[in-house]
């Protein structure tokens, strides 16, 4: 809920306030802020709208690993990199890595394995992943703009690689509301170990209005949000009495101004803000979680550094009605690294990051499962690149940024379960079959929550903003 | 392979075949484009940049390339698209599809080499009869009425049926134009004063009262910087501060309180730094260039192809900027293609492109030219007068020194300290040899020409800290280079040296090997005329410092240099008399003699050293000299000792250039630019001359430069065409913002996009007239803002009416004041004023609400820091990308990224937690509490009356003031203030 107040959408209102003569029941309010379908006239609303055309996933929960996850040490599994070994890469193209010192191809430096009915091959660092394959969809021809991680991560998460531009969260909130407005539509859990680079540009609203941003919920302190919490000192009976004070003032100017919805939004929106005081604590509260599920996700092992209270916590967010939730799976600069980032090692870095995702992440998809809901949720799990097929530097261990192929995977409602679409080459360089692009990745994501991703628009300055800018096609080979 | 126009494979064989007749263009092909393709390609419009009317427009192809390749129909866009190969670009797009028949036309007529007769036509430019885009003409104002503005706006609201609203009362009235003109709001007396004042003119000085404040700029500034995309981080991944930004803020601040003339303003922002004569506040000014987002990786990774990516998306940002606020055009939507909607060929995108092409992010220094000639003219004419008088002082002492030395022996003075070598060529030589024509007459060493010096044996000690001391005189002082004393090692690899003028015209230094240990000093050119007897000494201590003496006195201050103490070796090293060091190849030989010379194998002090001076006894004592001058003589010259102290205390307290910097980008001379196909750096076309937009009527885009024009040329060129009085955009463009900022919302409600895409005005006359008025008044925007207020129209109650809501529930007519929502600095601001915590200082680095954490990138943790310097208007935070504030973010603030001509207005729950619970409004509720209870003497009740016209600007009601004392006796009077403080009231304007 919220207001644009462009005396456009005061309108809508006014008929029913000049009507109620200032009374202002639940009801009536609810009518008032439940909005038709105009999105742009509307873009101020969070309630629920309804998508452009019927779809199966209602929800969205994105994984998103800061550093760039190296697809030849994952999913991508390259036998000829063996054979290739140690030999120079020349002739397959120009080098795209960052630091530009390519070495020699290396192999990757795990050992792959097929798993499941579907026998997709997985390497070693990811074993309980690797039980989850026939449940997921990958995408193994990635291909994004930028070998640069912030300009990388801006695409993947708004499409640009610049600054400013709406985020998929955003978009969605924009497009689809809220179920629940008890709770922010569009919730990021940033990594406890630190926030990624760019820091909250990575979640930002943008142009669309500032109701759409993603609401970033610390973990690591006892209070998710700011301000959520009554400060210390007034007591539960004060600020009743306090609020019921500010309400009389709110109401006497409401209905001093017939005709203005706007007045009777802020009372509304007190009701609200007194009702996430509780609802978000609950929300955050792991009591009531079993402990089956606890160690399910590994709440209390060390090792995961604290993004599976993440995890658990994504999905207590997402049964409550929360419509776009963003993990994020590592922070910025540290020593080590605290991201993907394996410049120097790729074993010691992937090792370490792997520890802290691999468990909670498939902990987080058996459970939407167990639960039913993996049918109308979307799960994203993502990077903003992937890893060169050389070294970085000769004879080191490392890899350079490669954003020309990497792999993402896609699963849950509306996608084909145990499927793998696109390839690489041989050596995990180049695009070999059905090239995706990001706009073409949100182009598929919009369309299996029911949005056309040419239709989902805002103007801003002069353009029909879109998340998909000009581009963008749907993936219909994952479609279910 | 063929392509499609978007660079994917082209599905030939989905092509009609060609058809098997010999074509012939008149007959055959000129009727198909005539019928199907001229209506979007001809004359009227020429959408992708396209013409099919005639041949040279055709062969040229549009925005994104050739559309005929003659001899290959398969190869040709034009057929690619009148086929139907690629889905989405079907041509013509609407209407009837070209037949089989008619492409196999086409393309046998393609393939049979293209044959158009010569029509003689040239490519032809873009024209438009966009509203926007053609000549301002003042529109004759409708009725009788005296207020211009309210005589267009009834005329409007006529026609609808409506009218205005009557005039809002006093109370309102004052707090909608303080808050609106200065940000603020108004205090109680001021309230009272207004509200009492019955006389005519009460309303305009308030007006002129709240423009003439300090604050006008404050708030105005602010409004500049949303469409600026102002600030203070480079964003992206490192998001490092920016901490000499803030110049750009105080001069949008300094320029809105002095109301300077817009189109002004507008040239320094383009070319400040460039249009003669160039002053601090110009320089500064073109920050507005470089004041977005800078991506800091991007530019120093390794791959080329993707720093040049990094830097078109620089480029089109800053086309953007300028583009979207001085003339209400999204010229970046043209990078890629032609404009989508607005006549923007693509090419055009490249020539504006071609005049910032030389314009970087980074910071310089802020001094002007001005700043620097005037500091460079008053210095020469200083040293000027310094030396006139030392000459003087030269000439009257020499003519003493004469006297003198005929009527007084110069007293014995006591033995100076003794040097570890010294060559005396009053005795009977001295071991060393004699080169190039150096010989020893009349008791010294003559050195009278290039490539005359002495060389001593081999020094038997080594040698590190260290004294050189010479009696030198000086052919001339116009000569440089050469060094009366050097000591050398490695055959000249290494030495220090006595050198005179060989960096500085005039001046002694102590040289070294690529003048490693040498300083430029801040001292007086030699003042001794030619063939005085000077006595010079250089002392290099063992803590590496270095100062050189004059007659037994410091010649300017010791330094340090950068490189260490040399030890020159036994053996290896020797002293040089003369030349600076061996293997130089010009430049290098002193011209004059040597009296005497000494090397002490220690640092003298200064005491030392002047004894030396003395004990030589070559000088005649000062006191001898001037006492033998003349009465005249002297008064001579105490008139000259007295001219050089006042102009060398003048040089001293000269201050110095301003060495400040600031975030205003960096220049260079750029190559030539390239239209770059579909914006793709790696698809470089056809080299673009630096011009303007074609398509604004009656104004010449050409700028006569070639494609190599220096960068300033190009900018000072685009600043005339885009201030020209015949550009029709600025004018309309800036008056609309002033309205839609006193509105809520502008005659064109899309304030940066005046183009095909972009709102209709609604009072398309009223938006002229503004404009002409504007440029009336000198571009005055204060002048705009007297027209606006003052006007019936903006003086109209807020009350909402049923008929009139039937009839326009936007308001667009304005048959009201529409109530606003303040935004979220001055919802801060007047929490701070209220309470009585506003700091007023005004101007400089802007407070940090913050802690940044982190290197290389900046991670910014959001602090509620406490103090004065926190309770500054929110227009002095530093606005850093990734650390904006929760409060102030819920209340729209923008993303300082983002243009933002318009800032939206949502009502959330986590804007009522943020007032509710943010530490800031509890402090502020409780310092509005005591301030009132302080005020009212501890009286309750006065203090409730006193809290309500603080914060609402209006007494309260009997029902209201009873409320509010049960909450206090309940509670605390903090509780009325927390409370008023979170209310709509508060934060709405009405």
């Amino acid at each position: 809920m919220s207001e644009d107040n462009s005396p456009s959408t005061l309108l809508s209102r006014r008929h029913f306030l000049w009507n109620s003569g200032g009374g202002l029941g639940a009801i009536a309010l609810a009518w008032m802020l439940d909005r038709d379908n105009a999105r742009a006239a509307d873009a101020g609303t969070a309630s629920s709208r309804k998508p452009h055309f019927q779809a199966k996933a209602k929800r969205v929960v994105q994984i998103f690993c800061a550093g760039g996850v190296s697809h030849l040490e994952t999913f991508d599994y390259k036998p000829h990199l063996e054979k290739m070994h140690g030999k120079s890469m020349e002739g397959r193209g120009e080098n795209l890595g960052f630091f530009g010192q390519p070495g020699n191809l290396m192999k990757s430096v795990y050992d792959f394995r097929q798993h499941g009915k579907s026998g997709a091959w997985v390497s070693s660092l990811l074993p309980k992943l690797a039980g989850c394959v026939d449940d997921l969809c990958f995408i193994h021809s990635m291909f994004a703009k930028s070998n640069n991680h912030t300009p990388a991560a801006f695409q993947m998460n708004t499409g640009f690689t610049l600054n400013g531009f709406p985020c998929m969260g955003a978009w969605l909130s924009y497009g689809l509301g809220t179920d629940n407005e008890n709770l922010p539509a569009f919730v990021v859990l940033p990594d406890p170990r630190g926030m990624p680079a760019g820091g909250s540009i990575n979640w930002t609203s943008g142009f669309l209005p500032a109701n759409h941003q993603g609401v970033a919920f610390r973990t690591a302190v006892a209070e998710p949000i700011s301000d959520l919490r009554t400060p210390e000192g007034i007591s539960p009976e004060a600020r009743s009495a306090d609020m019921d004070l500010l309400t009389s003032m709110n109401r006497d100017f409401a209905a001093a101004n017939p005709g203005d919805g706007a007045f009777a939004a802020r009372l509304r929106s007190y009701e609200l803000a007194a009702r996430m005081q509780s609802s978000i604590p609950e929300a955050t509260n792991f009591d009531s979680e079993p402990e089956h599920i606890k160690k399910l996700y590994g709440i209390d092992e060390p090792a995961n550094k604290g993004f599976s209270r993440n995890c658990l916590m994504a999905r207590r967010l997402l049964e409550r009605g929360v419509r776009f939730v963003q993990i994020i799976n590592g922070g910025s600069f540290g020593t080590p690294r605290i991201n993907w980032d394996g410049h120097e090692n790729m074993k010691e870095n992937h090792d370490n990051q792997a520890a802290t995702m691999d468990q909670p992440v498939a902990a987080l998809i058996q459970d939407l499962k167990q639960r039913g809901m993996f049918d109308d949720t979307l799960f994203i799990w993502s990077t903003e690149f992937g890893r060169c097929p050389v070294t970085q530097g000769v004879n080191s261990p490392g890899r350079d940024h490669h954003p020309a192929a990497f792999t993402c995977f896609l699963a849950g409602a509306g996608v084909k379960a145990g499927h793998h679409h696109g390839s690489s080459d041989d050596i995990g360089y180049s695009i070999a079959t059905d090239q995706v692009n990001i706009p073409d990745f949100h182009a598929t994501i919009l369309h299996l929550l029911g949005l056309d991703h040419k239709k989902l628009t805002f103007y801003h300055n002069g353009i029909d903003r879109r998340l998909t800018n000009v581009e963008g096609e749907i993936v219909k080979g994952i479609l279910s | 392979m063929p392509l499609r126009t978007d660079g994917r494979p082209a599905n030939v064989s989905a092509l009609p075949a060609p058809a098997g007749v010999t074509v012939d263009f008149a007959r055959d092909i000129k009727p198909i484009f005539a019928d199907n393709c001229v209506k979007c390609h001809g004359a009227e419009k020429q959408k992708g940049g396209l013409r099919l009317d005639n041949k040279a427009s055709a062969f040229q192809g549009g925005d994104e390339g050739k559309v005929l390749v003659a001899g290959k129909s398969a190869e040709s866009p034009l057929v690619h698209l009148v086929a139907g190969l690629e889905e989405d670009k079907i041509m013509p797009p609407k209407g009837e599809r070209l037949t089989a028949a008619q492409v196999g036309l086409l393309r046998a007529w393609i393939d049979q080499g293209a044959a158009w007769p010569d029509d003689g036509a040239p490519v032809a430019a873009v024209r438009s009869d966009h509203w926007s885009l053609q000549p301002l003409k003042a529109p004759a104002v409708p009725g009788n009425a005296p207020d211009a503005i309210d005589a267009f706006i009834r005329a409007r609201l006529a026609k609808d049926g409506l009218a205005l609203s009557p005039e809002a009362d006093r109370a309102t009235l004052i707090r909608r134009l303080s808050f609106d003109l200065i940000g603020l709001p108004p205090s109680p007396e001021e309230v009272d004063a207004f509200v009492n004042d019955t006389s005519p003119g009460a309303y305009a000085s308030v007006v002129d009262r709240l423009l003439a404040s300090p604050h006008y700029g404050e708030r105005w500034g602010r409004h500049w910087l949303d469409v600026a995309r102002y600030t203070e981080s480079q964003g992206f991944e490192y998001d490092q501060l920016r901490d000499n930004a803030w110049h750009f803020r105080d001069y949008v601040i300094r320029s809105f309180n002095s109301d300077k003339p817009y189109n002004r303003f507008m040239q320094e922002q383009v070319a400040g730094d460039v249009i003669e004569p160039v002053t601090s506040e110009g320089v500064v000014a073109t920050s507005l260039l470089v004041c977005g987002p800078w991506d800091q990786a991007g530019n120093a990774q390794s791959n080329a192809t993707q720093r040049a990516i990094t830097r078109e998306d620089e480029l089109e940002d800053m086309l953007g900027v300028v583009g979207q606020s001085f003339l209400g055009l999204t010229v970046n939507c043209a990078r890629c293609h032609a404009h989508k909607y607005d006549p923007i060929p693509h090419e055009e995108y490249y020539r504006m492109k071609s005049v910032f092409e030389g314009v970087k992010h980074g910071e310089r220094p802020i001094a002007g030219a001005d700043e620097k000639k005037a500091h460079n003219e008053r210095r020469a004419a200083l040293e000027k007068e310094i030396a006139a008088a030392g000459e003087r002082l030269s000439r009257i002492e020499a003519e003493g020194a004469k006297i003198a030395a005929a009527q007084i022996k110069p007293p014995a003075a006591p033995p100076g300290p003794a040097p570890f070598l010294s060559w005396n060529f009053t005795a009977s030589g001295a071991a060393g040899e004699l080169h190039g024509g150096a010989a020893i007459a009349n008791g010294r060493l003559q050195l009278p020409k290039d490539g005359a010096f002495f060389q001593s044996p081999p020094l038997t000690k080594d040698i590190r800290e260290k004294t050189l001391e010479a009696w030198v005189s000086l052919a001339t002082n116009e000569q440089g280079g050469g060094a009366a004393i050097s000591i050398q090692s490695g055959g000249g690899k290494v030495f220090d040296a006595i050198v005179f003028a060989e960096r500085q015209p005039g001046k002694w230094m102590a040289g070294s090997d690529n003048s490693r240990r040498t300083a430029d000093l801040d001292i007086p050119p030699e003042p001794g005329a030619p063939g005085t007897l000077i006595h010079m000494a250089v002392v290099y201590r063992a803590d590496n410092s270095v100062v050189l003496y004059r007659n037994g006195e410091p010649l300017g201050k010791p330094y340090t240099p950068g490189s260490p103490l040399e030890t020159f070796a036994a053996g290896d090293a020797h002293i040089l008399l003369g030349l600076r060091h061996s293997g130089a190849a010009k430049g290098a030989w002193l011209k004059g003699e040597i009296r005497q010379t000494s090397l002490y194998d220690r640092a003298l002090g200064d005491a030392e050293v002047a004894a030396s001076y003395r004990a030589a006894g070559f000088a005649i004592p000062r006191e001898a000299i001037l006492a033998a001058l003349t009465p005249e003589q002297r008064a001579e010259h105490e008139k000259a000792v007295a001219e050089k102290e006042k102009s060398q205390a003048a040089l001293a307290a000269l201050p110095p250039v301003s060495g400040a910097v600031s975030y205003v980008g960096t220049r260079n001379n750029p190559a030539p630019t390239r239209r770059l196909i579909r914006g793709e750096v790696t698809s470089p076309d056809e080299v673009v001359t630096p011009g303007g937009l074609s398509a604004i009527a009656d104004l010449n885009p050409d700028f006569g430069l070639p494609a190599d024009a220096p960068e300033a040329e190009r900018r000072k060129k685009f600043a005339a065409w885009l201030s020209d009085p015949k550009n029709p955009l600025p004018a309309r463009v800036m008056a609309n913002r002033v309205w839609h900022l006193h509105f809520g919302q502008g005659i064109v409600s899309t304030p940066n996009d005046f183009g095909i895409a972009g709102a209709k005005p609604t009072h398309p006359e009223l938006l002229d007239w503004l404009a002409a008025k504007f440029i009336e008044s000198d571009w005055s925007i204060k002048s705009l803002h007297r027209l606006i207020v003052n006007s019936a129209t903006y003086r109209q109650s807020s009350v909402s009416k049923v008929a009139a809501t039937a009839i326009d529930a936007g308001n667009t007519l304005l048959w009201r004041y529409a109530p606003r929502r303040l935004e979220a600095e001055a919802i801060r601001d007047a929490m701070l004023a209220v309470s009585g915590q506003l700091n007023p200082q005004a101007g400089g680095p802007g407070f940090r609400a913050f802690d940044a954490i982190g290197f290389p990138a900046n991670v910014y943790a959001i602090a509620d820091k406490q103090g004065p310097e926190f309770n500054r208007r929110t227009v002095y935070r530093m606005n850093v990308n990734s650390g904006k504030d929760p409060l102030l973010d819920t209340f729209d603030c923008p993303d300082p990224s983002v243009k933002t001509p318009s800032r939206g207005v949502t009502t959330t729950p986590l804007q009522a937690l943020g007032l509710m619970n943010n530490s800031f409004v509890q402090r502020q509720a409780n310092h509005l509490a005591e301030r009132a209870m302080k005020a009212a003497g501890n009286e309750s009740v006065k203090a409730i009356q006193l809290v309500y016209r603080l914060a609402l600007g209006r007494t309260l009601s009997a029902e209201e003031a009873a409320r509010a004392a049960a909450a206090a006796k309940d509670r605390a009077l903090k509780s009325v203030c927390w409370a008023l403080l979170n209310s709509s009231e508060f934060v709405y304007l009405r």
